[in-house]
């Protein structure tokens, strides 16, 4: 795993660094600090990155920039901050996990094992997902998106104006990341179920799920008795 | 409320102004004409008067002469209800009326011998049966021994009897009621003044109101206070400078009140006008008062309608005011006028001073919050998550790591937060206090952040006083804002200086340079704290300069004595 610590206090800084190399053990490719915001995006558009941990206050300066254009990346994110009331603000963006400090090493395991396992966040609040788009950032509310398509690395949105946006992240990243109303219903496919009109059972075993808007998405033969076991 | 107050003194106006019409006359007065020397005859009611004069001039020197009055009664008294005659004559005199003697004021032709006896103003009752309608003659027997240019009959007036002694002591207690306002006001304004000596304009107005008071105290007082006529010229000695001191404080009020221009110069002119019109012509009182009057009203209305142009509050309602009693004026007489003027243009002072006192009250408030506010941002600094809990991980991270030096830590957080409440509920506290308290942080900042950091100080007087927490804000900036040294360092360092009209803070950050960014953003909450700290006790007394260097940053404080 390849992360990156954005943190200005060097003595924490050490500690996340040294609780990590415990934690991850082998699994960790390799670990970077940086302690200011231009460094951090520096690093980001020009190194592999599997997970960032970001202070949302640096040197006087709020990381809430920074934030937006890192969940618009491939990678996840875990805020490591002293601003705790800014944890809904920051899970709206869809980081995966808000380490509040003080922090120990069992809370910084946790953390990590929600990106090792792939578990859900708790408290999944998130309200938008950040895309980058001709430079810049764009937010899309969740509620504007209809469902997510695997397109290799990346993903396509669909939205509900008929658009489709490209997403840096891969579709398990998003899965997790919107599990509260999203399912997988295919290996290609994640749909926000209250879209969901019917399910139609075609010959030769073949399942569709028909959208409210008419559109027709294939569901994956496994997938089809786990959603019938949770919808049906 | 101004409108409420506007039909107040409509309401009082017009209340005013309905008494002042009076109701037809019961008699008219023909013309008066005189005769110098002495027989008893003059005063029958038939003598033949062809050849007499006009008022003489000047009376003969103490002796006696004559005046006749014809007069026309247009309605017969009430049974039972006599008639009364009110004279106003210099002199001291014998009233006859259709030859009867009806009254003596004095000892006419024996002013000379006897001591001064008589009123300048006295009532005489008229005998029922010489009051039918139709021709009476008013004959007096006069002398006038100390005013011989004051001949003739000043005023003149027939009423019953009953209604001539009351009318007048009626019209006073109203008057004395309207004064009495003003005494008491001008008492509470004063105090208000002692308690706070700053407040000229108080004093002003409330002398403004003892003089108006005194002058109404001394107009209505010959109504009940016996006054022989040699003593009138004191009364109206008196009533001048009355009229002279509130002529010159009123528009010296509203010059505080409206500051224009060349104050000063034309105040001065001011009063040079207003102490020529008070000493020319030695007994024509009534022409001082009118002009002086008249210069105060044009004095003052330029006065506000300057203010008025420069939108100074509460212009507009004196203009109003102001406009009013000139209204006033042209509508009724200049006595009635000069009263309702004077209380309607009082009013409007007292608006201004209501105006000042809310002002200053909401100040004062202002600054209460402000001080609060102050006050919490200080506390704040050492519980606010980002030193707070960043120290705290640091701290945690120290005692699993060193222990030692982790208890090193928290003694150094302990010394800070002893420091912060010491100082927390004061506004100025010794230098010595403050630099303890960047010490402290600095130690604190070393072990979170593992940098070398460095304090230097220079000239330093320890009894100088300073607001609390600006140098500590200024260090908290440097150490946020630089980037160290090429040996992890960064250095501060706190220059004293004191000059003869200021004294000079120079408080420097060693370092590589600010962090990109940090440089070109607007004012931060630190420097509005220095700032509203430096106001909250030096006012606009000082400088405060902020800016980069070739070596890091220099933050320049002057406090101007």
């Amino acid at each position: 795993m390849n992360i990156l610590i954005v943190e200005d206090e060097l003595r924490i800084a050490k500690r996340i660094e040294r609780m990590t190399q415990e934690i991850l053990g082998d699994s960790l490719q390799s670990l970077n600090h940086v302690d200011a915001l231009p460094d951090a995006l520096e690093f980001i558009r020009n190194n592999p990155l599997d997970l960032l941990l970001l202070d949302l206050n640096l040197n006087g300066e709020k990381g809430f920039d920074l934030l937006a254009s890192a969940v618009s990346g491939s990678f996840h994110t875990i805020i490591i901050s002293a601003y705790k009331d800014q944890a809904i603000h920051a899970f709206e963006y869809g980081v995966l996990d808000f380490v509040p400090k003080p922090f120990n090493r069992d809370r910084l395991e946790q953390a990590f094992n929600r990106v090792i396992t792939k578990g859900k966040p708790e408290d999944n609040q998130i309200k938008v997902l950040a895309i980058k788009k001709r430079g810049r950032i764009q937010l899309i509310p969740i509620e504007h998106l209809i469902y997510v398509k695997g397109a290799g690395p990346y993903t396509e949105l669909f939205i509900t104006d008929g658009t489709k946006e490209l997403h840096d992240k891969s579709l398990e990243k998003l899965e997790q990341l919107l599990a509260h109303s999203f399912e997988r219903i295919h290996k290609s496919y994640l749909v926000k179920m209250s879209e969901v009109k019917e399910i139609i059972v075609k010959s030769g075993s073949k399942y569709m799920a028909e959208l409210k808007s008419g559109e027709l998405l294939p569901i994956g033969r496994t997938k089809y008795k786990d959603l019938k076991a949770k919808w049906v | 409320m101004n409108c409420k107050l506007l039909t107040y003194v409509l309401s009082v106006c017009a209340l005013l102004f309905s008494s002042a019409c009076t109701s037809d006359p019961i008699f008219k007065k023909n013309e008066t004409v005189y005769k110098i020397g002495d027989q008893k005859e003059w005063a029958s009611r038939d003598w033949n008067d062809q050849n007499w004069q006009k008022r003489p001039k000047l009376a003969p020197d103490g002796k006696v002469f004559w005046s006749r009055t014809k007069l026309d009664l247009l309605e017969a008294p009430d049974s039972l209800r006599p008639y009364g005659i009110r004279l106003e004559v210099y002199g001291e005199y014998e009233v006859y009326w259709d030859g009867l003697l009806i009254g003596r004021n004095g000892n006419p032709g024996q002013e000379a011998i006897l001591p001064p006896e008589g009123e300048q103003w006295a009532t005489f009752m008229i005998p029922a049966h010489l009051t039918e309608v139709g021709e009476h003659t008013l004959a007096l027997r006069i002398s006038l021994h100390h005013f011989p240019d004051h001949t003739g009959i000043y005023e003149l007036e027939i009423d019953y009897l009953d209604d001539l002694l009351t009318e007048r002591l009626v019209q006073t207690a109203f008057m004395y009621i309207f004064a009495g306002a003003f005494l008491i006001v001008s008492f509470y304004f004063l105090f208000l003044f002692l308690s706070n000596k700053k407040e000229y304009p108080m004093l002003i107005f409330s002398i403004c109101c003892f003089l108006v008071f005194a002058l109404v105290l001394i107009v209505f007082s010959k109504d009940y206070v016996p006054m022989h006529y040699s003593l009138h010229v004191i009364r109206l000695q008196t009533i001048s400078s009355l009229l002279l001191g509130i002529a010159f404080l009123i528009p010296f009020y509203f010059s505080m009140q409206f500051p224009f221009p060349w104050r000063k110069s034309l105040l001065i002119v001011y009063a040079g006008v207003l102490l020529i019109i008070f000493l020319i012509k030695e007994h024509a009182f009534d022409f001082k008062a009118f002009n002086m009057v008249l210069s105060l009203w044009v004095f003052s209305f330029g006065i506000v309608v300057y203010g008025v142009y420069t939108h100074t509050r509460g212009a507009r309602l004196v203009l109003v005011t102001l406009l009013l009693s000139m209204a006033v004026y042209l509508a009724t007489s200049f006595t009635i006028s000069l009263y309702v003027g004077l209380g309607l243009i009082l009013l409007g002072m007292l608006y201004l001073l209501s105006l000042n006192i809310k002002a200053q009250r909401l100040a004062y408030e202002n600054s209460l919050v402000q001080s609060t506010r102050l006050r919490m941002e200080l506390l704040k600094k050492n519980i606010q998550p980002h030193f707070l809990m960043n120290t705290l991980t640091s701290l945690i991270d120290w005692v699993e790591e060193a222990p030692k030096k982790g208890v090193l830590f928290i003694e150094a957080l302990a010394r800070e937060f002893d420091l912060i409440n010491q100082m927390e509920n004061q506004t100025l506290i010794p230098i010595a206090q403050e630099i303890a308290l960047c010490r402290s942080h600095l130690e604190i900042m070393q072990y979170r952040k593992e940098m070398c950091y460095s304090w230097e100080e220079e000239g330093i007087d320890p009894e100088q006083k300073i607001p609390p927490g600006i140098f500590h804000t200024l260090l908290e900036n440097g150490i946020t804002h630089s980037l160290p040294l090429e040996n992890n360092s960064i250095r501060f360092s706190l220059i004293y200086k004191s000059f003869d009209d200021y004294k000079c803070y120079t408080f420097l950050t060693f370092a590589a340079g600010v962090r990109p960014g940090s440089s070109n953003k607007k004012e931060g909450t630190g420097i509005k704290y220095i700032k509203a700290r430096l106001t909250e006790s030096y006012d606009s007394n000082w400088d405060f300069i902020s800016e980069p260097t070739d070596q890091g940053w220099r933050s320049i404080i002057k406090i101007y004595s």
